[in-house]
């Protein structure tokens, strides 16, 4: 059933994408509701943050357990470029990706040299750090109190387009489903190369990597600031889009959110790290739906439905719903068993 | 031109690697010339695969000096030594196993390409030639390995000898100046070992310059130009496959097996 599904959605690879991005473009014009608008820019932004993850753990092997510090110093920086340098929204984004591609490198030189999965463990100390200064920093990030009043998304000033105000849902929908496309449209370039194909030889087999001339190290290094770049893109804009940061919402839990999205989506798959987004923003939101109908006892077994479902699904497929599907890799090797076959036919 | 003095591809001096008091490789001397096959034999244990890792940079020799091309590399990083020119394949099969064949051919053809990972978000110009090209080329050497049905397989759905094959193509795609083969028959049946001598010929023929380790006595009699024969980590013989086979140490290291 799933194995059919994939080669038909592999097969018409495109036309699914074009239609998936159609519903998308359309959305805000099917959902009038400010609710569901909400949810959807949840979805989005969990998809970089997600995307980011697969980058480098899912293509390059790499453990990476605290996603959230990231998520947190692209927030940061662009609540403070914009509200004490008043910079504007896309200058902001550009230097909040920077920043954080610059922290990546810092972090990714010191420990990816060691052998083993210290940058699990690092990354996790590092978000803790990082929590820990945007909430102590109080001349810089204002402490508990957070950032206020952080300016909505523009243009260089410009408010609105076609009609569409950048300061209500709808308009910061379109801004981060932009940002979206831009970074899958960039990592499905990359990973189709000879980098991309560095990183994914490096999970395979690191010293065969080196053997093959990779600079392991340095490609490790790349991925990792890539990664965090991605994430803190993913900060940036819910910074912009919430009008206000602290420090709770990078916490370790929203670096467990990230990394189940990852692995449930499937690890080393583009349109798995999507729907492992999509998934995890929607399902408390729809236990919460169904509870107005079946009473509110759903709402309150929602933790235990919540992992229960989990369970189910890694009992029926561990790797992720995508994890082991290259739709590339399927389209290519079913388009060359189809060929053989025919040359068979012809010849007897 | 006959005249002047052939200058060796490879070439390493008094090659010695200790492993916390364990002498692995012991003051190992080799020359390797231009399109010749070389082999390196010996018992298990006798330190052909660390003297591999020895001269392609995956350790870095305790004592000794290994040149490549006239220059020294002794100590260089691994990853430099094949860019320039020096690739290899593993005793225990070492493909990219969640890739497909064609990429892992790719991979290979890393060194012979340049554009960088800026270049291939953007999809630029070098970016598109060079996959264009490396495409061609994976192709061809798929071809040339008669893994061409094969080329969208994952390396590790492939049969065993497929995959032996998988990782020779690999190491062959950037026209490398110098091929380590670390036993490439290991586990292959009969007729798979006569596929694969044939193969190796035709490399050669191809102008090809090849160490090979190798315990299939077959193979490395019918193919080899000259051999090094190492027993605990010395170098106990060198020389045709005539002379190995006559050596009185030679046939005392193998206890009378028939060499
Ligand atoms: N990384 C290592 N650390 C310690 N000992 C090693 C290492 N690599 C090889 N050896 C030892 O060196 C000796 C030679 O091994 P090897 O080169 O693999 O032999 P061969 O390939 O000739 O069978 C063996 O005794 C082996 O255990
Ligand atoms: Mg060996």
């Amino acid at each position: 059933m799933l194995k059919k599904i994939i080669n038909g959605w592999a097969k018409h690879q495109v036309a699914v994408t074009l239609v998936f991005l159609a519903f998308l473009i359309l959305y805000p014009v099917l959902f009038h509701s400010y609710y569901l608008r909400n949810v959807a820019i949840q979805c989005l932004i969990y998809s970089l943050l997600s995307l980011a993850l697969n980058l480098i753990m899912g293509y390059t092997g790499i453990v990476v357990l605290g996603m959230a510090a990231f998520y947190g110093i692209g927030a940061y920086a662009l609540a403070l470029l914009t509200t004490k340098l008043g910079i504007s929204f896309l200058p902001a984004v550009a230097l909040a990706v920077v920043i954080t591609f610059c922290f990546g490198v810092l972090l990714a030189l010191p420990t990816l040299r060691i052998q083993g999965n210290y940058l699990a463990i690092v990354t996790l100390g590092f978000c803790e750090i990082i929590r820990i200064v945007e909430l102590n920093w109080v001349s810089l990030t204002n402490g508990p109190f957070g950032i206020k009043q952080i300016p909505a998304p523009d243009i260089f000033g410009i408010k609105s387009i076609f009609g569409l105000k950048l300061s209500k849902p709808e308009g910061k929908y379109y801004v981060v489903l932009i940002l979206l496309v831009i970074t899958v449209v960039i990592l499905h370039n990359v990973l189709n190369s000879r980098s991309g194909r560095a990183w994914k030889s490096i999970k395979g087999d690191p010293i065969a990597a080196r053997a093959m001339g990779i600079n392991v190290f340095r490609y490790k290094v790349f991925a990792f600031a890539i990664c965090a770049a991605i994430a803190g893109l993913a900060g940036a804009y819910y910074a912009a889009y919430t009008g206000y940061v602290d420090s709770t919402t990078f916490n370790y839990n929203q670096s467990i959110l990230i990394l189940s999205m990852t692995i449930m989506g499937g690890l080393g798959s583009i349109p798995g790290s999507i729907i492992g987004a999509i998934f995890f923003v929607i399902l408390p939101e729809v236990l919460r739906w169904l509870g107005t109908f079946c009473g509110e006892w759903i709402v309150e077994w929602r933790q235990i439905i919540y992992g229960l479902i989990l369970v189910i699904m890694i009992m029926f497929k561990s790797d992720g719903i995508l994890g082991g599907f290259d739709l590339r890799q399927i389209h290519l090797y079913n388009k060359l068993v189809k060929e053989k076959e025919a040359e068979e036919k012809q010849n007897g | 031109m006959g005249e002047t003095v052939r200058e060796a591809v490879l070439h390493c001096e008094n090659i010695t690697q200790r492993f916390s008091g364990l002498v692995a490789v012991s003051d190992v001397s080799m020359d390797v010339y231009t399109n010749e096959i070389v082999g390196v034999i010996g018992p298990n244990g006798a330190g052909k695969t660390t003297l591999f890792n020895d001269i392609t940079g995956i350790y870095k020799p305790t004592e000794g000096k290994v040149f490549f091309g006239g220059e020294d590399i002794t100590g260089m990083a691994c990853h430099k030594i094949t860019a320039k020119g020096m690739t290899r394949t593993f005793q225990n099969i070492r493909l990219f196993n969640n890739m497909m064949a064609i990429d892992n051919v790719l991979v290979g053809l890393h060194t012979a390409t340049k554009s960088g990972i800026a270049e291939s978000m953007l999809h630029l110009g070098r970016h598109r030639r060079e996959e264009k090209e490396s495409l061609a080329r994976a192709e061809e050497v798929l071809k040339l390995t008669d893994l061409y049905d094969y080329r969208y397989h994952y390396a590790d759905s492939l049969p065993y000898g497929l995959q032996r094959r998988l990782e020779i193509a690999r190491a062959l795609a950037c026209h490398p100046k110098l091929i380590l083969l670390d036993e490439p028959a290991a586990g292959m049946n009969e007729q798979e070992t006569t596929d694969l001598l044939q193969f190796i010929r035709k490399l050669k023929s191809m102008g090809n310059t090849i160490i090979l380790i190798e315990h299939d006595m077959r193979l490395v009699m019918n193919l080899c130009d000259r051999i090094y024969v190492l027993d605990h980590g010395t170098r106990i013989a060198e020389g045709t496959p005539d002379e190995v086979r006559k050596n009185p140490q030679v046939i005392t290291a193998y206890l009378g097996e028939e060499v």
